[in-house]
């Protein structure tokens, strides 16, 4: 990590960690990721999580039963048209299973966490769409700051309650996921 | 639309790119493009002049023409930079067509440096794998054809050259082993393919950054490559074809559950070949023939709309973009009827070619409504979302020009990556047909069926265009309507390459979407929808429609225009 980047970091987790204090997001490993728009940065987020040495499971098309055994779910949110395509998956199926994912999180008590890991790019209706319906149901979302240049994620993250922490670069997102699910 | 500027302008696209370590610029421009990359803007030169995907590529290109080399030099120097510069969309695991016309006697030649099926592969070959076969034909180890560019380089420099390989080479081992900041571009391509990358070439190859994509100011190094394009320049393409890099190349395709073997390997060569040629108002056309279909699909969409008002519909008008679109999808039969590699099977191409074919082609585009009906059309758009591939052109002082396009397939082609080579190899055995009774289905030997189509465009005999792109099936239209932009809506070179962009194609006999990007008025849109055109809107300035380089020749002046397009991160360089 370059020096600036880590300055970006630190700072961002500086800021995050009055904010794990106050709301004691408490997530707690094993984790299953899934990605809300079957974009390739739900396989970067499995890549951060092992950086970040934690135990994960990577679900492509997770559904309520995959969540037996986890403790914490990471929703990563970016809307991918090649990979819907890729999954068979129409942007309503791919909404449904979301919902119905969040559903059985919320009723088996197992914390969301958001991550926004495609930046500017990864931005647009769909993606847009995903964030406001899902970005509410998290207790933490971390996000690389290109991707909330419009204040999206922060709108709806002071709104809802959400505790917002926004790196720089996508590697930067490691420590803060790592403090996350610090004891 | 901007003036032209003069002299080499690659410092400042270079100056423009995000920050990172000093790369040597080439002189101190004294017009620079505009910060906003869309706006027009012509690169002109008076002696010669490169345009090519990548401003390092163009300043290696400058370089060889201002070292002495001649086109064909500055062409394979730069062909080489963009390995290491633009390593997602062509090298040396890959092939082309490079379009050469040598002004000492007004030749023009094509070499054939694509690539071929392993002598292994049935025409079976992906049909067996059932609903798997998309991911053996694009990530698996059967994606992988014989690669033909070292050997298409090298036959290029021996016969039209001047200089060595190693020569040639040199700027390129430079760029890989110092590094450069990635682009907006190169970091998007390489987020959109990382699933690819890390189940291919692993958490630790150079094409990511720590295990993830790089960001835009990321500076990537290549070292393997640099002592991969070394070793070659040194030894000869006979390292990579009978030599250490070989079985390294076997070895990863094999792993991989591939059929290449060092056999296959060791048969590779390319081959000279003449020009297809056609016309288009009194311009003769000359491009690449099959395997390749753009060239032939580039005159025959012309030749339909030479049976057309073009000129007095104006470009972006809904008659010019419903007739076009329409031909278009009435081309796409042809494609599937008869492309093939014509080294396996006779193409009918003199009748093709001809002014009567293309007139039953606009006998059949309704001026109130769309055909619906397309026979033999077998294309399947859902399948075809590449923008991959490159294109650069090359002008010297003596006239020589170079119009080259090449390719790895799909951005960072299969994502395999021979060990400590630091080279991609390609998936272009995706281009054949799933079918074993499609003309392009595999076969041993067989090359298949390119969209690629690089053409030059002469006027009385004397060179005027030169034109190419990236972008599969998008290549023909979009290459068809740059010319028409010119020839017909009087567009300068770059306003041509900049202007919005539509395609049109169709599948199983029926309609695809007309594709456009959003700069095409809504207006024009709706009046195109009442002609019974469904929309898929694509961004503003879209990549899907591929990213084409020109050179026009404005002989009264004595100046070489040169465009490269936005919608990549294309530049030009001259002297």
């Amino acid at each position: 990590m370059s020096r600036t980047a880590f300055v970006a970091a630190l700072a961002a987790f500086a800021l995050g960690a009055p904010l794990l204090a106050q709301n004691k997001p408490a997530f707690e490993q094993p984790i299953l990721i899934t990605s809300a728009g079957q974009s390739a940065d739900g396989q970067l987020a499995a890549v951060l999580a092992k950086k970040a040495e934690l135990k994960a499971d990577l679900v492509k098309m997770a559904a309520a039963k995959d969540l037996a055994g986890h403790k914490t779910l990471v929703l990563v949110l970016g809307a991918s048209m090649k990979g819907l395509g890729a999954a068979g998956l129409d942007t309503a199926k791919e909404k449904d299973r979301i919902k119905g994912l969040l559903a059985a999180a919320k009723a088996q008590f197992i914390p969301v966490l958001c991550l926004h890991l495609g930046g500017e790019a990864r931005r647009g209706e769909l993606t847009d769409a995903m964030v406001a319906e899902y970005l509410p149901s998290a207790k933490m979302a971390i996000v690389v700051k290109s991707g909330d240049k419009d204040g999206l994620f922060t709108r709806i993250a002071k709104d809802k309650g959400v505790s917002l922490i926004e790196v720089d670069k996508t590697l930067d997102a490691v420590p803060p996921l790592k403090a996350a699910f610090a004891k | 639309m901007k003036g032209h500027a003069t002299a080499v302008v690659l410092a400042a696209a270079l100056a423009a790119a995000a920050p990172g370590p000093q790369v040597p610029s080439v002189g101190k421009p004294p017009h620079r493009p505009p910060a906003d990359k869309h706006i027009p803007f012509n690169y002109t030169s008076k002696n010669g002049m490169v345009v090519a995907a990548h401003p390092l590529a163009a300043e290696a290109g400058l370089a060889m023409l201002q070292a002495g080399g001649n086109a064909v030099d500055a062409a394979v120097a730069a062909a080489f930079a963009l390995n290491a510069a633009e390593p997602f969309a062509s090298g040396i695991g890959g092939g082309g067509f490079m379009v050469i016309y040598r002004a000492r006697d007004k030749k023009t030649t094509v070499i054939n440096f694509r690539e071929k099926a392993p002598a292994a592969a049935a025409p079976s070959l992906f049909a067996e794998k059932g609903d798997a076969a998309e991911e053996w034909k694009s990530e698996r180890g059967t994606a992988v054809g014989v690669p033909g560019m070292p050997a298409g380089w090298d036959y290029a420099l021996r016969r039209y050259g001047t200089k060595t390989l190693a020569q040639a080479a040199a700027r390129a081992v430079e760029i890989a082993e110092q590094g450069f900041p990635v682009s907006a571009t190169f970091s998007t391509i390489d987020k959109d393919e990382y699933e690819k990358l890390l189940k291919n070439a692993g958490e630790t190859t150079c094409y990511l950054n720590q295990g993830v994509p790089y960001e835009p100011g990321d500076v990537f190094r290549n070292p393997d490559l640099a002592k991969t394009l070394r070793l070659i320049g040194r030894k000869g393409i006979a390292e990579f074809y009978t030599g250490s890099i070989a079985p390294k190349i076997v070895a990863a395709v094999r792993e991989k559950g591939g059929i290449m073997t060092l056999e296959d390997l060791a048969a590779y060569g390319p081959e000279e070949v003449e020009p297809l040629r056609g016309t288009y108002k009194g311009f003769e056309i000359l491009t690449v023939p099959p395997p390749a279909s753009g060239g032939l699909h580039i005159i025959q969409l012309l030749g339909a709309l030479e049976n057309w008002p073009v000129r007095a519909w104006g470009a972006e008008s809904p008659a010019y973009i419903h007739h076009a679109a329409e031909a278009m999808r009435f081309i796409f039969a042809d494609h599937a009827r008869y492309l093939a590699d014509p080294d396996f099977r006779s193409i009918p191409l003199a009748r093709l070619l001809s002014k009567d074919y293309s007139r039953s082609i606009a006998a059949k585009v309704a001026d109130d409504r769309i055909a619906g009906e397309y026979p033999f059309t077998v294309f399947d758009a859902a399948k075809d979302k590449r923008e991959n591939t490159t294109h650069l052109a090359v002008a010297d002082k003596d006239g020589n020009i170079v119009a080259l396009t090449q390719s790895i397939n799909d951005f960072f082609g299969c994502g395999i990556v021979p060990e400590g080579t630091g080279f991609l190899l390609n998936d272009h055995m995706r281009d054949f047909d799933t079918d074993p009774q499609s003309p392009n289905a595999p076969a041993p030997g067989r090359r298949p069926v390119s969209s690629m189509g690089p053409l030059i465009m002469t006027k009385d005999g004397a060179p005027y265009l030169v034109l190419g792109s990236p972008g599969g099936l998008r290549i023909f239209p979009s290459l068809a309507q740059i010319i028409v932009n010119i020839v017909d809506f009087g567009m300068n070179l770059d306003e041509a390459i900049e202007a919005p962009r539509f395609f049109a194609s169709s599948g199983n006999g029926k309609a695809h979407p007309l594709v456009v990007e959003t700069r095409i008025p809504e207006a024009v849109r709706k009046d195109l929808e009442k002609l019974g055109h469904a929309l898929t809107l694509k961004e503003d300035y879209d990549k899907y429609f591929g990213g084409a380089q020109g050179l026009m020749f404005l002989r009264d002046k004595g100046l070489i225009l040169g465009g490269a397009d936005s919608r990549r991160d294309g530049v030009g360089a001259g002297y």
